[in-house]
């Protein structure tokens, strides 16, 4: 195990060798499929049934599927009634991002262990990491059939591709610029979406909505719902009782309660005098309300599975409660619950779908709006629009559970 | 009263310190002085207060009664007073406790930056600096998981120095070890010793408490039962329990 001490970044984990043992594909088949009678009737039935219904499905897709209403309506998945005029504005803002999180992305090469590094490299790791992604933009260049969106998308990607390799560039130090760079680019794509005449968040709807609503609700609610963890462990009672008072409220109230009391009831708690906010605020202000309290709940239990000593070790060495929790506790405590809490994620980013319920047109509601269209009503197309919604969400919470793999074995999960 | 950094007087007192768990008194009125520079080793059977007392002197217990000065800082329950010893006070643990979620350097750098408010550049000079002392600076960037035991101890050794303190105690170093990384250990903690660096250690180990141990303290139910040199003590001790004590582990 030699050691570069040239360099600050931290070494590799080593990887354990693993056993280079490999059936052949006959042997595989024999030993696993046709070991007995049984074993070989269990294959035989099992392989008709998923030929059947992979028949069907493929027959659904290329088929007898009328895909002309997700064709027609790609757009209005996308943004529903935003104003085509000011689509260029949706289109900057992807741009900017999809360079600046491109950058993000070539930086972060450098902090990576060189494990993952030799697939970092390659470029496979792309398409490993972001094929839900391409399959999505396949599947919508195939639904359009239109050669302006294929281009659009292939210059996403490049744009991505770009921004990665200027990022690698970047010298370790100025890791820390690209990052302030990057949410200074989310703040200035919002504003290339509705500054100067553009579309105010409250218009937004479609999976851009879909969007805005998961993501303001996982990036208020995360730091809300540590806050409260913490205040649940906290020393004095009066905060505590008031963490454990609204953690437990929250939970036991179903999210669609939640969202008729934002959409209802807000206006009473507000004081006198004040404008009620947006539909889509109500909304996003139910959905970071009530995740908090189950990511709270989330982080306590990582708090606790860091070892009292740990606590010891920092207070033997001088630092500070604050310091202690904030750089010895909850760093533990977070990576710990990487996985509990990505999986909270991606039950907000569906659970979304519930601001239909009061009357936002989300993705799902676009979708259901298709079949009372008068070119489509009565045709029975569920199948099809539906269909294609719960693509759009499959796709995001895939990527999101991969992402999660990936956080884990990069922050060391499980290494003590 | 309490002057800080007076460089006359003992470097710790212990006054009538009492401590209890609940109904259990594990502390009766322990009395102990700690010269500047000398090394005290305690000895005493499992449940004795050996431990109870090392972690008294930096406030990981609070004692119930009595006094303790450090350095001519009287403990107080004001957090800052006791911040003030904790950076004077350096602690060495049976389980190491290293961070796992940061490198070796980080480990080291860590106090240095967040209580002294060294600069980055500075932290990790004094960090290399101890590294070298407990020779290991070529693990400085492996995280404390790939090291082995007697390496997270040496690294616990180094971190606790990187904050310069005054005093050094060590509750039991080389209990979790394995055999052959003992010596690893106790070296680094000879070379300390003949540093000039005043320690409390609670130890086990004969060779390392008659090498360096300028009093052996014996502690048995809470209470300091006998105090003397480690000749007197391994070869002519007085009471009747350490007689017995001794018989059972030499």
């Amino acid at each position: 195990m030699a050691t570069d001490t040239s360099t600050l970044e931290p070494l590799p984990i080593p990887e354990p060798d693993r056993p280079a043992y490999r059936a052949k594909p006959k042997d595989w088949v024999r030993e696993n499929l046709f070991s007995g009678p049984v074993n070989s009737i269990v294959t035989i039935v099992g392989a008709l049934v998923i030929a059947f219904l992979a028949y069907r499905a493929l027959r659904f897709l290329f088929v007898t599927a009328r895909w002309e209403a997700v064709h027609v309506n790609l757009t209005n998945y996308m943004v529903g009634g935003f104003p085509r005029d000011e689509l260029w504005r949706l289109w900057a803002a992807v741009y900017l991002l999809t360079l600046l999180g491109g950058m993000r992305w070539g930086v972060s090469v450098h902090r990576t262990r060189p494990t993952d590094g030799r697939a970092e490299a390659s470029w496979r790791a792309p398409l490993r990491r972001f094929w839900p992604f391409i399959v999505f933009a396949l599947v919508v260049v195939g639904l359009s059939a239109s050669p302006v969106t294929a281009a659009a998308l292939l210059g996403v990607g490049m744009t991505a591709f770009i921004g990665r390799v200027a990022g690698i560039r970047v010298p370790p130090r100025g890791v820390r610029w690209v990052t302030i760079l990057f949410i200074l680019g989310c703040v200035a794509a919002f504003e290339v979406m509705v500054a100067f005449g553009g579309v105010p968040y409250p218009d937004w709807r479609g999976l851009m909505l879909t969007l805005f609503l998961s993501l303001g609700g996982i990036l208020l609610s995360f730091p809300l719902g540590v806050l409260l963890a913490l205040g649940r462990r906290s020393t004095f009672p009066a905060i505590r009782a008031l963490s454990v008072a609204y953690i437990e409220l929250i939970r036991g109230v179903p999210l669609i309660t939640l969202l008729f009391m934002a959409f209802l009831v807000l206006g009473f708690f507000l004081p006198p005098g004040t404008q009620t906010p947006s539909l889509v605020a109500r909304a996003l202000i139910a959905f970071v309300l009530f995740t908090a309290a189950y990511v709270a709940e989330v982080v306590r239990g990582g708090l606790q599975a860091v070892p009292n000593e740990q606590v010891e070790a920092a207070q033997a060495l001088g630092l500070s409660p604050v310091k202690i929790t904030a750089l010895i506790v909850l760093p533990q405590a977070l990576r710990a619950v990487i996985p509990a809490m990505v999986g909270q994620f991606i039950s907000l980013f569906k659970d979304t779908s519930l601001a239909a319920s009061i009357g936002l047109a989300e993705l799902l509601r676009v979708a259901e709006q298709i079949n009372g269209q008068p070119r489509f009503t009565g045709h029975g197309l569920q199948a099809e629009t539906l269909g294609f919604a719960a693509f759009v969400f499959w796709v995001g919470a895939y990527w999101m559970s991969k992402t999660s793999q990936r956080l884990e074995k990069r922050l060391g999960v499980g290494e003590r | 009263m309490s002057e800080t950094g007076t460089s006359a007087g003992p470097m710790i007192v212990c006054e009538r310190v009492g401590k209890w768990f609940g109904d259990f008194q594990a502390l009766k009125t322990v009395d102990l002085e700690v010269d500047r520079q000398e090394v005290v080793v305690v000895m005493g059977p499992s449940g004795s207060g050996k431990s109870t007392l090392i972690r008294c002197i930096n406030r990981l217990e609070k004692h119930d009664a009595g006094r303790i000065v450090v350095d001519g800082i009287e403990m107080s329950d004001d957090l800052r007073n006791i911040q003030e010893i904790r950076r004077e006070v350096g602690m060495v643990f049976q389980q190491f406790n290293l961070f796992p979620h940061l490198t070796v350097l980080e480990n080291v750098t860590l106090a240095p930056r967040q209580v002294r408010h060294k600069p980055k550049r500075e932290a990790e000079e004094i960090a290399m600096l101890q590294l070298e002392r407990v020779q290991i600076p070529e693990q400085a960037l492996k995280y404390p998981g790939q090291l082995s035991g007697g390496q997270q101890q040496r690294v616990a050794i180094a971190r606790a120095l990187a904050m310069q303190p005054k005093v050094m105690l060590f509750d039991e170093p080389t209990s979790a070890l394995d055999p052959e990384m003992i010596k690893e250990v106790l070296d680094a903690m000879l070379e300390l010793a003949r540093s000039g660096m005043t320690m409390i250690v609670v130890t086990h180990e004969m060779g390392f408490a008659r090498e360096v141990a300028g009093r052996m303290v014996f502690m048995d139910d809470g209470q300091v039962v006998e105090i003397g040199t480690p000749e007197h003590f391994f070869t002519n001790p007085r009471e009747e329990r350490t007689k017995k004590f001794l018989s059972q582990i030499l």
